[in-house]
């Protein structure tokens, strides 16, 4: 069968998985630079082309409480950006709380401004939500149909957030591959209630829902076992992952990390999302210069892939971590002090370094994270480099 | 890889003309990826979109800061912003002008192709949104993309009437682009308007003309003038051309005609 492509921006790519997935609920209420997605959303559902209950709500906060209402019985989904997510931010953990596999498409959006940074998701990193990146918008297409079929896994049963970068991608034009939706049935199948609409179905969620709900546990329970699910979540992505590239013949990295160019390499840049794409052109010069670096892309940053970075760590030597975000009051950023945490039980660890690059939409450069790279070889060498956390670009 | 750097203003179409560029060279069989730059944007502001055109997937998702080629939409935008800066040596500039060449005021070590895109849109379009016709130009002097192409994605981006007057405009560009001039002997252009300063003549396409003997001092072009660019002498009306963004309000409102739009002459 021929492919199907078609040029468009990153936010038709996010409706087209939410369309592909067959959702038959939206909730939707629009926010910069997430707005075309509820656009092309209802678009859809006017024109028939899409089966789906679409409601505007009042607000984000009544738009995840609808959605957590309407994923206890049909495949659900919204989206939204910045502070739109804020404003959801107390029934997204009612959502991980009653183990609803929602699928949420975030563009990011600074919390204090227009452009785009990691604020808005991290903000929300103790939810309970799983969350997926990504680094363009053919990955925004595919991991929002990965994103249903993990979320809705029984090991998981967890929502999932999958996200891109406000402007960069949510406005920009690129080919886009649109996947057969025979195909994608194939792979998602049918959505299974986790709680019961007929009697019948009984039985089959207390399988999927019971020891949750049992009494026999104390307060602590619920927390323990969304725990685990998350902890499932890392298996469950990397099958999905697998699946999704026989299905399809796309896959991203190993569903947690993508390791580009990591051959015989002394340091590694890590970064997430569109940072971590321009840096693969960073990548390719300096190493067509002789320079050992590669590039780890953290595909997943909750499950966080913790057991990644410690085999990274064989093979490397130095890692310079560049930050979307700030946790204030911390030295360092979020993913940085995550695989600082990673690193810790290992008995020789790999130098780490850390960058706070592209905060409120500050460009990131390819010559700016060449610079980066440089300085994390030079580390990777043995040489004394300060600081270790840098903040890059205008301030 | 090429990279193409466009200016505009708010309403030319930059940010429609590169996506229908992009999904056109994605025809030619290119990657393509088409960046828009996203602020407070209104009509007749200066503007600026991006596009790379490639041959495998593009992973930069920076701006592109050394263009190889740049578009120009509007034949003063060269006034206030500085439309060929970063350009690589030996790159082309191909800009909306009615006589181009060597009289568009840009001038370097790379050559200026020239289009009378306002006019080609004022006429097959009826607005001067420049964006379809300076693509039918650039599919002349590049050779990159072809008219088919364009077409077809031009009726991805419209339908029906709208989709065929702007097919007319690539076409009618098409033939009437003039040839690269060698402008390397030139001085490099002068930005005339500092960043804050408050003149916008520059972007009008249309200029009111007060009759003053006509002027009947009712006051509503002054109450109405959303730029407020009018004043009132002796219960006549005065405009401030300074201010005046050529919208055609009082032009539309005057209970008498007094006010004539003239399109301005470059």
């Amino acid at each position: 069968m021929a492919k199907k492509f078609e040029v468009m921006v990153g936010n038709k790519a996010v409706a087209y998985a939410a369309k592909l997935a067959r959702v038959k609920f939206v909730s939707a209420y629009p926010i910069t630079p997430q707005t075309t997605i509820v656009q092309y959303l209802s678009d859809m559902c006017a024109t028939g082309e899409m089966d789906a209950e679409y409601v505007t709500m009042e607000g984000e906060l009544s738009c995840q409480a609808s959605a957590i209402t309407a994923s206890t019985t049909v495949r659900s989904f919204t989206a939204t950006s910045g502070p739109g997510l804020l404003y959801m931010h107390h029934p997204l953990h009612m959502t991980s709380w009653a183990r609803l596999p929602l699928v949420m498409a975030v563009v990011h959006r600074s919390t204090k401004g227009m452009q785009p940074d990691q604020m808005d998701t991290m903000s929300q990193r103790d939810t309970g939500w799983l969350m997926l990146e990504c680094q363009n918008s053919q990955e925004l297409l595919d991991t929002g149909i990965m994103s249903f079929k993990i979320a809705e896994d029984p090991r998981v049963m967890l929502p999932t957030i999958f996200m891109g970068d406000g402007y960069i991608l949510s406005y920009t034009s690129e080919p886009v591959e649109i996947p057969d939706q025979e195909l994608v049935d194939e792979f998602l199948g049918p959505y299974r209630r986790p709680y019961p609409m007929f009697p019948e179905e009984a039985a089959e969620s207390l399988k999927l829902m019971g020891a949750m709900w049992s009494n026999q546990h104390g307060p602590q329970h619920i927390w323990k076992m969304q725990q685990e699910a998350a902890m499932n979540a890392k298996i469950v992505i990397k099958e999905v992952n697998t699946e999704f590239q026989k299905k399809f013949g796309r896959s991203y990295g190993n569903g947690l990390v993508e390791e580009y160019k990591c051959e015989n390499v002394d340091a590694v840049l890590v970064g997430m999302g569109t940072i971590a794409s321009t840096a693969k052109t960073a990548i390719d010069r300096l190493q067509k210069e002789g320079k050992k670096v590669g590039l780890v892309a953290i595909k997943s940053f909750k499950p966080f892939p913790d057991e990644e970075f410690q085999r990274i760590a064989g093979y490397t030597k130095a890692m310079g971590v560049i930050d979307r975000n700030v946790s204030t009051g911390t030295k360092g950023g979020i993913t940085f002090t995550e695989i600082r945490h990673a690193l810790y039980d290992l008995d020789e660890r790999p130098v780490t370094l850390n960058f706070h690059a592209g905060m409120r939409g500050q460009e990131v450069t390819v010559d700016g994270l060449k610079r980066m790279a440089e300085k994390t070889l030079k580390a990777a060498r043995g040489e004394k480099v300060a600081p270790i956390v840098e903040w890059v670009g205008g301030n | 890889m090429m990279e193409i750097r466009f200016h505009g203003r708010g309403g030319q179409g930059a940010v429609t003309g590169t996506r229908i560029l992009a999904t056109a060279l994605y025809y030619e069989g290119k990657f393509t990826q088409g960046i828009p730059m996203y602020g407070t944007e209104r009509r007749g502001a200066p503007v600026v979109s991006f596009l790379r055109v490639g041959e495998e997937r593009i992973n930069e998702r920076d701006l592109v800061h050394e263009p190889d080629m740049v578009i120009v939409l509007d034949p003063l935008l060269g006034k206030s912003v500085p439309v060929t800066e970063g350009l690589k040596k030996g790159g082309m500039v191909l800009i909306n002008h009615p006589r181009g060449g060597r009289d568009t005021g840009l001038g370097g070590d790379f050559n200026v192709s020239s289009v009378d895109a306002t006019n080609i849109a004022l006429e097959e379009i009826g607005r001067p949104i420049t964006n379809t016709a300076i693509l039918g130009a650039f599919a002349k002097v590049t050779g990159s993309v072809s008219l088919e192409s364009l077409e077809r994605a031009i009726n991805e981006q419209w339908k029906g009437r709208i989709a065929e007057m702007n097919i007319n405009a690539v076409r009618k560009a098409y033939e009437q682009t003039n040839a690269p001039v060698d402008v390397s002997d030139l001085p490099p252009q002068k930005v005339e308007t500092k960043p804050g300063e408050l003149n916008v003549s520059s972007w009008r396409v249309y200029t009111p003309v007060l009759d003053k003997d006509k002027c009947i001092g009712c006051m509503r072009c002054y109450i109405l003038c959303p730029e407020v660019a009018i004043s009132m002498v002796d219960k006549k009306a005065v405009i401030n051309y300074k201010h005046c963004k050529g919208c055609g309000v009082c032009t539309e409102e005057c209970p008498v005609d007094a006010i004539d739009f003239v399109q301005e002459t470059i």
